[in-house]
């Protein structure tokens, strides 16, 4: 189904990745890109940023059609707003769009992503520290809604008042774990 | 160079980025970079870069769209280094 997210600690990436590495951002953005990225007041927030957004837009099109690639220049930013903390853009690949919200702080950046814009606005979305036992510190601290997998592994948010399975999406990176649910999208699985 | 030391170079090159030093250590034709050693989506540019430095080659954007396990990466170098362009 039709959502994804991408969470970066920024801490993390700094330590795990040297963006200004010759040939790197060329790998990664589009000419238009680089721009954005080189005139932000922050380069290192706007690399990271266009990347989950760029990653989050490709988890959603990869769990519609199982398809798996690695062509960050094939999804495209474009027309991001940024308000403060937070952040709204389109991710064009091929003949789809995918609309984003995403969330910035001096700790990390999240993105999700949706291929429908009304979709992004029924999504609820957490942030947990990164543990292996991030669900069960989700499910204990989120009642009414019970985070597992499903059989085919993916995220699944069981809302237990009505028994409905939601659409869930999760991305964890360094300390951090995100966890995005649609109120309204019922899962397939 | 033959396919062996092709993974033995590989091996050196996502040494750094491994995350999972078990696969690592049983890297094959069939170890997926993501799945397997658990290397981070951002840090296979560098692996992608490093390939490239490694052999003198250019890995345009069609082919590193393929390059997410071993068997992939070997081709892709094999093609490169022969100077064919396989679509």
């Amino acid at each position: 189904m039709l959502i994804g997210n991408d969470l970066v600690d920024l801490r993390q990436a700094a330590a795990d990745s040297n963006w200004q590495r010759k040939g790197y951002l060329g790998k990664i953005y589009t000419p238009e890109e680089q721009a954005m990225i080189l005139e932000a007041a922050e380069p290192s927030v706007m690399v990271w940023l266009l990347w989950t957004m760029k990653e989050a837009a490709y988890k959603a099109v990869n769990r519609m059609t199982a398809i798996r690639s690695y062509s960050p220049q094939s999804f495209l930013c474009s027309g991001l707003v940024t308000n403060g903390s937070r952040a709204t853009a389109i991710v064009s690949h091929h003949e789809s769009m995918i609309f984003i919200k995403s969330e910035i702080s001096s700790r990390m950046v999240h993105s999700a992503a949706a291929l429908k814009k009304e979709d992004l606005e029924e999504l609820t979305l957490s942030y947990m520290d990164n543990s292996a036992d991030y669900r069960a510190d989700f499910n204990r601290s989120s009642p009414g809604y019970f985070l597992t997998k499903s059989s085919t592994g993916l995220p699944l948010m069981i809302h237990h008042p009505t028994g409905c399975k939601l659409i869930a999406s999760v991305s964890h990176h360094g300390k951090y774990v995100a966890i995005v649910y649609s109120g309204s999208l019922l899962s397939a699985d | 160079m033959d396919k062996r030391e092709l993974i033995t170079e590989l091996k050196t090159i996502v040494t750094p980025y491994a995350q999972d030093p078990e696969a690592l250590d049983n890297i094959g034709e069939d170890t997926d970079f993501i799945k397997d050693l658990k290397i981070n989506s951002a840090n296979l540019v560098d692996v992608v870069l490093d390939v490239e430095e490694k052999f003198g080659i250019e890995i345009d954007n069609d082919s590193m769209a393929k390059m997410l396990t071993v068997k992939a990466a070997i081709e892709i170098i094999e093609d490169k280094l022969a100077g064919v362009d396989r679509k």
